[in-house]
């Protein structure tokens, strides 16, 4: 070891005392699975949208002080905008790499939800959230609704046409919420729509409450991960009271760099050769103009979905008014988000499994689980599709009324369905013994003489002997 | 700490050892790939370099997108290459570590809060209730300021600025007067000197004679029965009801495709949309102007809790 080395590393020891937790830290194992990385993705767009957001703030003005804009774009030329458009048509056509940021930026957010919650299935088909993991499922859900209203605020920042509507609709949804609902608006957006304060309002979350929530959760998230280590698939040498897999230093910090390094390179590229959100075609926000088509972020696109969907009942009790916009706007995501949190808690209600758990479930071998989840991600998508509906309706030439009543009547029989078709696939899955995933798995269990159980790990010609289906 | 220091410490050495290859001497695959490797970080290098060029020449958004991809990309590729054929890649086994600290440890932990926390409040329990009491009033009142960030509400979603005489205006402040929309047109308008104001946005539609199914009390605030407005503001969830289909006499929002029947009162026949469009009575002054006759009837756009009370 150089001299240099052993000093910086005897100074920091003798007052920080890093060297064993430094030691400590570079031994730790991590197993290895492709999808154990869906966590990184979702953790590396992080990065990459703290670097671009970073340099966005330091061009955005937020404020709708009303100026005329007079930058490079033509068609604009003249036209009464807010400061905040007009700083955001400054970073897209004057500020050198503005544009690049700026794309980069909400790609990254749209790929930063997607992989949380891609995460968040891979974590709940294989009961990763049971005993004693439910505390970092409840984080991580959190997590997730932070990187949703990250990603709402931040969209609604330029103050466009089209985020000005989806303003407007977040307002019609807060005042459906029964009772509180005017108060609830009227201290969140400052007044009537459309409140003059909406704009930093919304700015002060997006770069620092949430954010400052967001980053304390994911450190909360990624030490509790740490402390109670990864979970890993059965496998042949892979037990409840063992952690199989590669190291931090050297093999696991050249595969997670070199997917940061892959991530930013994607996102960079969309960033350069993909238009997202082109402001200056939806042009400034008026409260009387509209866009059509519509649409949000695909993550907003469910609510939109049900929001298209929602039967026209309103009801008046009592002289007091529930909108129609209550039924598919805060009741629907409320159940909804509420049974996703609370979910290791329902299924634990029902299976009494309290026992903790490091190896993770393979999806066909839990098929109410697997059924339950499939049917959940498919309201979803149903949502989704009705959230485009107007889209759908000019691709395939059919009215929206027709397309609206199908998928009405599929947001009641397609869930069901999918419930039965993905425990038939479970079952008859589980049935063929076939475990893909590894050929060599396998332990025997045997009972020891003084009641306790041990398991013996099987060789894999072994294994494969053992798990022979008999029928063949 | 030291318990999953132990847990570290017991890594089964054998696993280590058996596992992947060990010897110091490159195979031929290993050589294959340190070149793959070299020639990926050296197009990142010039795609790094290449940046400076676009930068400094003006930027361009497209050309700097790529060269970005490529330079990460270049290094990811050459570290994943690293990570795959150039490591001794071990598998390691490391034991789990007890979470818990056992009951004994959970006893311990009572004891000492029994023997320090207890005397100390134990026996100050009138001290105790009033810090209680002291400190929820403080937080309580630490919640007041939110109130500030909004006004009461009050009547201010049950009314528009629209008055009985307030005169017809377009986007621009012009004066609307009778006839200047054509037949199967309409136009955006706003009460004078409130134009552009979010609550007042009216629908002007001039229908063809004899279209309206209304009733006589509302076809009094209809000019000529023909000149019909309604509240542009969608009763579902408030977007602009922008467009409209003069062969059937239907608007339509473009949001969430609630479709009104203009000729019957602008009832909604399709869509999440539950009230119709409140209907702004008009009427016409010496100077052929159209006038306002009062405010919408009924609150105007989505639905709230107290909207049909006290107004």
């Amino acid at each position: 070891m150089s001299m240099v080395t052993e000093r910086s590393l005897k100074y920091l020891d003798e007052r920080l005392g890093t060297s064993s937790l430094a030691r400590k830290t570079l031994r730790k194992v991590f197993p290895d699975h492709w999808s154990f990385l869906l966590g990184e993705i979702a953790l590396f767009s992080l990065v990459v949208l703290i670097f671009t957001g970073v340099f966005l703030t330091f061009f955005y003005t937020p404020s709708v002080q009303e100026v005329t804009y007079d930058g490079p774009y033509t068609p604009l030329q003249g036209a009464h905008v807010t400061a905040a458009f007009d700083s955001v048509m400054r970073i897209s056509f004057e500020v050198r790499a503005g544009l690049l940021m700026r794309q980069t930026h909400h790609w990254a957010a749209l790929v930063f939800v997607a992989s949380i919650v891609i995460h968040l299935c891979r974590i709940f088909f294989t009961g990763a959230f049971r005993r004693p993991r439910e505390v970092n499922w409840l984080v991580g859900v959190l997590l997730l609704f932070l990187a949703l209203g990250e990603g709402f605020t931040g969209y609604s920042l330029p103050d466009d046409l089209l985020s000005g509507i989806g303003l407007r609709i977040f307002y019609a949804v807060t005042l459906a919420i029964p009772i509180v609902g005017t108060w609830v608006t009227y201290l969140l957006f400052g007044g009537e729509f459309p409140a003059p304060d909406i704009i930093s309002r919304l700015f002060v979350f997006h770069v620092m409450l949430l954010p400052a929530l967001l980053l304390g959760l994911v450190g909360v998230h990624l030490a509790i991960l740490v402390l109670q280590k990864h979970t890993q698939f059965p496998a042949h040498g892979k037990t409840e009271r063992n952690v199989v897999g590669k190291r931090l230093w050297p093999e696991q910090t050249f595969k997670s760099v070199s997917l940061l390094l892959f991530t930013t390179a994607v996102l960079a590229l969309l960033g350069g050769l993909a238009q997202i959100n082109p402001v200056w075609q939806y042009g400034p926000f008026e409260p009387f103009d509209v866009t059509s088509p519509a649409q949000p972020d695909w993550y907003i696109g469910f609510l939109d979905g049900a929001l298209r969907l929602g039967p026209p009942w309103d009801l008046t009790l009592f002289g007091f008014t529930i909108s129609e916009v209550f039924w598919p706007a805060v009741l629907f995501p409320g159940i909804a988000f509420g049974i996703l949190t609370l979910w290791p808690w329902i299924e634990r209600r029902f299976t009494r499994d309290r026992a903790e758990h490091h190896l993770l479930d393979r999806p066909r071998d839990t098929p109410v689980r697997t059924g339950i989840g499939a049917a959940g991600l498919m309201v979803f998508f149903i949502m989704f599709l009705e959230g485009g509906n107007d889209i759908f309706g000019v691709l395939l030439n059919v009215s929206v009324e027709t397309i609206t009543r199908i998928l009405q009547w599929g947001l009641l029989i397609a869930p069901i369905v999918t419930f039965l078709v993905t425990y038939w696939i479970c079952k008859g899955l589980s049935r063929t013994r076939l475990r893909p995933a590894q050929i060599n798995a396998g332990v025997r269990l045997s009972r020891t003489p003084d009641g306790g159980y041990e398991t013996v790990s099987l060789e894999p010609a072994e294994a494969e002997e053992e798990l022979e289906p008999a029928e063949r | 700490m030291t318990d999953s220091d132990q847990g570290s410490e017991r890594v089964d050495v054998d696993r280590q050892t058996e596992q992947g290859p060990t010897g110091r001497e490159l195979t031929g695959a290993q050589r294959k790939a340190e070149r793959r490797a070299g020639i990926a970080l050296a197009v990142a290098i010039v795609a790094g370099l290449g940046l400076f060029v676009v930068y400094f020449a003006g930027g361009q958004t497209q050309v700097e997108g790529v060269l970005f991809a490529v330079a990460f990309g270049g290094f990811g590729i050459a570290l994943g290459i690293w990570a795959n054929h150039l490591l001794d890649a071990r598998e390691v086994v490391e034991e789990r570590h007890e979470l818990t600290s056992g009951a004994a440890g959970r006893q311990a932990l009572g004891d000492a809060l029994a023997a320090e926390v207890g005397p100390v409040i134990g026996r100050r329990s009138l001290l105790v209730k009033l810090l209680a009491g002291a400190g929820g009033a403080l937080g309580l009142a630490l919640l007041l300021p939110v109130l500030s960030l909004g006004p009461a509400p009050g009547d201010t979603l049950k009314v528009t600025p629209w008055r009985r005489g307030s005169r017809v205006v377009d986007e621009e402040g012009e004066l609307v007067s009778l006839n200047q929309v054509p037949e199967d047109g309409f136009l955006t308008v706003f009460p004078e000197g409130h134009e552009g104001a979010a609550d007042a946005q009216t629908l002007l539609i001039h229908v063809r004679p004899g279209s309206l199914k209304l009733p006589p009390e509302r076809m009094a605030g209809v000019p000529e029965g023909t000149h019909v407005a309604y509240s542009k503001i969608c009763t579902h969830a408030g977007c602009p009801v922008g467009l409209y289909r003069a062969e059937s006499q239907s608007l339509i929002c473009p949001c969430h495709q609630s479709q009104f029947d203009v000729s019957d009162g602008a009832k909604p026949f399709f869509g999440p949309a539950a009230r119709p469009l409140p209907q702004l009575p008009l009427g016409v002054d010496e100077e052929n102007v159209l006038v306002a006759q009062g405010d919408f009837p009924e609150p105007v756009g989505p639905a709230f809790w107290d909207m049909n009370r006290g107004r």
